[in-house]
């Protein structure tokens, strides 16, 4: 009542009520919602120009976080490749040569990435570069890993074989180093005994009678008895990989036919057995059936205590490790 | 005046017609103000929620997408850390197997397996990895930096007084070694490879493919080059004066001959895997007056005080050597 406005009629002058028509009502409502439209956008485009668009300042807020998530991943990355190539020396530069095994070429560890749509998704943005660049070096880790691992699973392999013929190739000398050596490889104008012309095929050890005698290298007994051929009492090891050692001229034989040995079992004691004119040692070693120089496969640079700490050693060691 | 309005006052029951006074005015004025802008912010606010401007929409775009790709590439590098680690002990173990010792830890290597994680205390906080990773490079550079800073005076005097003999004695290593990632075994007491005993080593081995170059290590005249199949294999001696001679042995070919003059750094010959050796390896020695010395002392022209410390530790570490 109170609020209600009038205005003069001055056709009768009578006071009236200001009423206006519903249409009018409806025209006016839609003058002044299209104004604060207006004037909205007029405000909002003020504040825009001054403190710019929250919602913009909000996303690229966001944006400047994943970026920093990024420098992350990058840091992982840098580290990642740091450490693979830490392995890729110490594979390359020191188990292959000393395994005696041929590096990796670089080709195979570092592949040219190929492929242009591997990446097709990750075109048409702001920062489709570094994604793709990313993604590309998650990529290359990956890659390398697998290179790596299939590296070492053939080194691994190759270390284990070259371990295995350490124990079983014949390196050391079969008796106590303080006996001097007798004939070696050589053509003996006379037999000692047969007093013919004949090589010699092994080396000689001038040992006391019932001196003992080592497996010079892991193996398995192929022969152990009386030789036909002269030895007297011998036996054969076969070592694989091509070798056999042959102890002939001994007095007992402490090992029996298929025996496996290591290197330092006593397999026998030294003697004068078949074609022989005084006690000693004939050691040989044959390399698929052609005869080497054993002096060639031990090292005299043991006295005799070093000799038998090792045989101590080696006959305490498994060679099933 | 057909427009003015009047107001009906029921105390004097009189139409009084509505003027408005000029504080009147500013307030409503005022009012139409503040009611606009909370009007306009409601449509904003409305707006906002429904519709995206293009470069929202594209900022949007490109947050989902490189969010999807962190998370995507995030998970791949967790597995993938996991197979370098794994990795890493193969490594070691495979270190440990063919050398039968302990790996020198690198400076990588830090918290992981065995190490002490020296960043322990910064662990556990939102951004650990940047701050840890952060302190590891500063680590590094601050020992590059305290290693560099050791000066090389006394060397630069000594060379000074004694040209020639400095330019005599072993100085290098006999094969290029970068990284000293070659450096097989020290001098000293190690394992030996077949007797399984303590022997005293009295070279250094260094691990090459057969057929890699090796070095004169002064200047000097060719003592001796013998063929061997025994021991040391193919070997040479080079006789430097001042009481000091070399050893290269194990060689697969001589590029020198008896009694020829060489440089430091000339290629004598080349590694190989002859005599008495499970691999193929060089095996250096340096006799001063027909007493072996340590070799790790005579590397001082190759090697800044960094390297020389890093090739002191693994020359100790080592266990075993390869003849």
């Amino acid at each position: 009542m109170h609020n209600r406005h009038y205005f003069l009629d001055l056709n009768d002058l009578q006071f009236k009520q200001v009423r206006l028509p519903f249409k009018a009502r409806v025209g006016r409502f839609l003058v002044w919602f299209s104004l604060s439209i207006a004037v909205a956008v007029l405000y909002g485009f003020i504040f825009h120009q001054i403190f710019g668009s929250p919602k913009d300042r909000i996303l690229s807020q966001e944006l400047e976080n994943i970026r920093l998530r990024y420098s992350l991943l990058e840091m992982q990355h840098d580290r990642s490749l740091e450490i693979l190539d830490e392995i890729r020396i110490s594979d390359d530069l020191l188990y292959r040569p000393l395994l005696d095994m041929d590096t990796i070429p670089s080709s195979i560890r570092k592949p040219g990435i190929g492929g242009i749509d591997r990446f097709g998704d990750l075109y048409g943005y702001n920062h489709s570069e570094m994604m793709i660049r990313f993604r590309a070096r998650t990529e290359e880790i990956r890659n390398r890993i697998n290179v790596q691992m299939e590296s070492f699973r053939t080194v691994e392999e190759r270390k284990n074989e070259w371990k295995r013929e350490m124990e079983y190739l014949p390196y050391i000398s079969p008796v106590n180093p303080i006996y001097r050596l007798g004939d070696g490889v050589k053509f003996r104008e006379v037999h000692p005994v047969l007093g013919t012309p004949q090589w010699h095929h092994g080396q000689d050890f001038n040992t006391p009678y019932g001196t003992e005698v080592y497996a010079t290298g892991a193996g398995r007994v192929i022969k152990a008895g009386w030789s036909t051929g002269g030895f007297g009492n011998y036996l054969v090891i076969d070592h694989g990989y091509g070798f056999q050692t042959t102890y002939g001229h001994l007095s007992s034989i402490k090992v029996t036919q298929g025996m496996n040995v290591k290197r330092g079992d006593l397999v026998g004691l030294s003697g004068s057995s078949g074609t022989s004119s005084g006690p000693h040692l004939h050691y040989q070693i044959d390399l698929y059936g052609k005869h080497k120089n054993p002096l060639y496969y031990f090292n005299n640079d043991l006295n005799e205590e070093e000799y038998f700490e090792m045989i101590q050693t080696l006959s305490s060691r498994s060679i099933f490790r | 005046m057909a427009d003015a309005k009047y107001k009906f006052d029921p105390d004097s029951l009189s139409f009084d017609r509505i003027k408005l006074g000029y504080k009147a005015i500013l307030l409503r004025s005022l009012a139409y103000l503040v009611g606009s802008l909370l009007i306009a912010a409601l449509y904003g606010f409305i707006f906002a929620i429904f519709v995206d401007f293009p470069k929202e929409k594209a900022l949007k775009r490109e947050i989902e997408q490189m969010t999807l790709q962190y998370s995507l590439m995030q998970k791949d590098m967790e597995v993938l850390e996991k197979v370098i680690d794994h990795l890493q002990q193969t490594d070691d173990n495979l270190y440990r197997a063919i050398f039968e010792a302990e790996p020198v830890p690198s400076t990588l290597r830090t918290g992981g397996t065995g190490g002490v994680n020296r960043y322990k205390d910064m662990d556990g906080f939102d951004n650990s990895y940047i701050v840890i990773e952060t302190a590891r490079r500063l680590d590094r550079i601050r020992k590059q930096v305290y290693m560099q800073s050791i000066s090389f005076d006394e060397l630069i005097m000594l060379a000074k007084e004694k040209e020639e003999m400095l330019r005599s004695i072993p100085a290098i290593m006999p094969i290029s070694n970068k990284d000293l990632t070659r450096t097989a075994s020290g001098f000293g007491l190690r394992i030996h490879p077949i007797y399984k005993i303590i022997k005293f080593h009295s070279g250094m081995d260094f691990t090459a493919p057969s057929g890699t170059e090796i070095y004169a290590t002064g200047n000097g005249v060719v003592a001796s080059v013998q063929s061997s199949m025994r021991g040391l294999g193919n070997h040479i001696i080079i006789d430097h004066g001042f009481g000091y001679t070399s050893l290269y042995a194990h060689l697969d070919r001589f590029n020198v001959k008896k009694g020829q003059k060489v440089k430091r750094g000339d290629v004598i010959g080349f590694v190989g895997n002859t005599g008495m050796s499970v691999a193929p390896h060089l095996h250096y020695e340096i006799k001063l007056n027909s007493v072996a010395v340590d070799p790790v002392n005579y590397y001082f022209n190759d090697l800044t005080a960094e390297e020389y410390e890093k090739m002191i530790e693994i020359a100790s570490k080592t266990g075993q050597s390869f003849d």
